[in-house]
């Protein structure tokens, strides 16, 4: 065999860094080889097997039914305290492999829609399972007509989370004061108010409107004919971060104690 | 050592090819992406207003303009327990709109005008445009919704009855009393999720519409049955006098009228 190089080349070994000689090795003695596990990596692989049982554990016990409250991203918004994971974040369709193998296909342009895993995202048919009720001032499907999309931009009120953000701790998660998106050319022609709205509107009153009309119209109100009648914005904030209700108590339709599936 | 490396990878890469690309579980269907036959968001969009229009006329003609002669009242505020009146049919639409954002159809319908007895149904922006063109030519107005990734479609709302015009003109919030029959007064605005949708999904679609008219002809019907003086339900219609049909007899009247155009359409696409 012609060797090209000089014959004596010394090699290093990558892991013990040992040298070679190709033709003057000397001939193997008593000499102990080091152990291929030093008691430092022995240590180190029982740390790194002991830290996954114990995430192991952890992740089985916050899994575990019943713990939920210890993985929700906050405090479950005024009127949710009892209700259920479940209720909202549903199982998406299919089995995990079903579920892996659609976005894998995704990712690699081989499907147009990327597939839900392990839960779906919870949507507006979650919310209206319970909240859906046929007098709604504000439903929120009439959000997504066209006219409504300065709206959309500014406040995306087709969604049910934009005002009403879940895990919060609080009942509605945006500022009073809203209505000025859709209702900045309001008028009357026979307006019962003391204040006609027309001049609220042109004075930017907008903390007034929820004191006389609640959003979604669910609250058994009269009609007004004074402002100052109308329920305080002091008293609104409050009802917003989840404090009593300052409307009469009076509700035309409570909410459903356990989902109704709206597609059936 | 690497080498061992690249077999482990190797052997893991071999084994998640075969978990996620071999198809032992039936894949799940791709929401996005119909097969067979397929429809555009436009001829179905067609179809639904057609079948609309069709109702509104059967509503109008048939229950409101004879049931105001019989007895009948209609008002804005029929959901009210103290008012005895049934939906107008502007709000009969608005209700049928309610059923179908129930349903997981991703329909959308919404009515309006430059004239509106409401300002909340007022046109604005892309829709004002589209209406305005729509007033030289009345022909129908397609464009896309961007921002909610929907196919939108507008068609004319014509005046259809005198009952139409009379309560529009002497509305105290109306901002025009000269309406005349046959005068352009709005549009409906549609709105679809989808661009393409195949007959099975076209046909749910049809169906969910149908079952929108049906929700609230009989709301209306539920209603009638808390009356002071409840007028009678079943075969008779309020051209006969005190009475109105029954839901199957008012739908299948409705279908009567709108099956066949729905499906010389439908057979047009394939």
């Amino acid at each position: 065999m012609k060797h090209s190089g000089p014959r004596n080349k010394v090699l290093h070994d990558s892991d013990s860094t040992i040298p070679v000689s190709l033709e003057s090795a000397p001939p193997r003695t008593s000499t102990p080889r080091p152990p291929a596990v030093q008691p430092a990596g022995r240590r180190r692989r029982t740390g790194v097997v002991l830290g996954l049982v114990l995430a192991g554990a952890a992740l089985g016990f916050l899994l575990f039914p019943g713990q939920e409250h210890l993985t929700a991203p906050g405090t479950m918004n005024t009127g949710h305290e009892q209700v259920a994971c479940a209720n909202c974040h549903q199982r998406a369709p299919g089995t995990v492999r079903q579920q892996l193998q659609a976005d894998a296909r995704y990712v690699l342009g081989m499907r147009e829609a990327p597939a839900d895993f392990g839960l779906r995202g919870v949507s507006n048919d979650d919310c209206l399972a319970c909240h859906e009720r046929p007098f709604d001032r504000h439903p929120v499907f009439r959000f997504t007509e066209p006219r409504f999309a300065e709206a959309r931009k500014a406040l995306a009120p087709h969604h049910c989370q934009s005002c009403h953000r879940e895990h919060s701790g609080a009942r509605v998660t945006v500022q009073a004061g809203y209505c000025v998106n859709c209702h900045a050319t309001l008028e009357m022609k026979n307006d019962p108010l003391n204040i006609p709205h027309v001049e609220l509107v042109s004075q930017g009153r907008w903390l007034t409107c929820l004191g006389c009309h609640d959003f979604h119209g669910n609250h058994v109100m009269d009609s007004r004919s004074r402002v100052a009648d109308g329920v305080a914005a002091r008293q609104i904030q409050k009802y917003f971060e989840g404090g009593v209700s300052p409307y009469p108590p009076q509700l035309r339709k409570p909410a459903r104690q356990e989902r109704a599936d709206r597609d059936n | 050592m690497t080498t061992r490396a690249l077999l482990a990878f190797t052997l893991v890469a071999l084994l998640a090819g075969i978990y996620l690309f071999v198809n032992a579980p039936q894949a799940l269907p791709d929401a996005a992406v119909t097969s067979g036959k397929k429809l555009s968001a436009r001829d179905v969009l067609e179809i639904c207003a057609a079948e609309n229009a069709t109702v509104r006329e059967l509503y109008t003609k048939n229950i409101v303009e004879p049931g105001l002669k019989a007895g009948l009242k209609f008002d804005e505020k029929w959901r009210e327990p103290t008012v005895d009146a049934g939906p107008l049919p502007a709000l009969f639409l608005r209700e049928t709109a309610k059923s179908l954002a129930k349903g997981p159809t991703r329909l959308g319908l919404f009515l309006g005008s430059d004239a509106p007895i409401s300002k909340a149904n007022q046109f604005t922006g892309l829709q004002a445009e589209a209406f305005q063109q729509m007033r030289r030519d009345r022909a129908p107005r397609h464009f896309f919704m961007d921002d909610v990734k929907a196919n939108t479609a507008m068609f004319p709302d014509v005046a259809v009855a005198k009952a139409c015009v009379d309560c529009h003109n002497r509305h105290v919030d109306t901002p025009k009393r000269d309406w005349k029959v046959g005068d352009l007064m709005g549009a409906t605005t549609w709105t679809l999720a989808a661009s393409n949708l195949s007959l099975t999904e076209a046909l749910d679609m049809i169906a969910a519409l149908r079952n929108g008219f049906r929700d609230t002809y009989v709301a209306y019907i539920e209603r009638t049955k808390k009356f002071s003086s409840p007028p009678e339900i079943g075969k008779k219609w309020p051209s006969e006098g005190y009475y109105l049909p029954d839901p199957d007899s008012f739908m299948e009247e409705a279908e009567r009228r709108m099956s066949r155009t729905t499906l010389d359409r439908l057979l047009s696409h394939r």
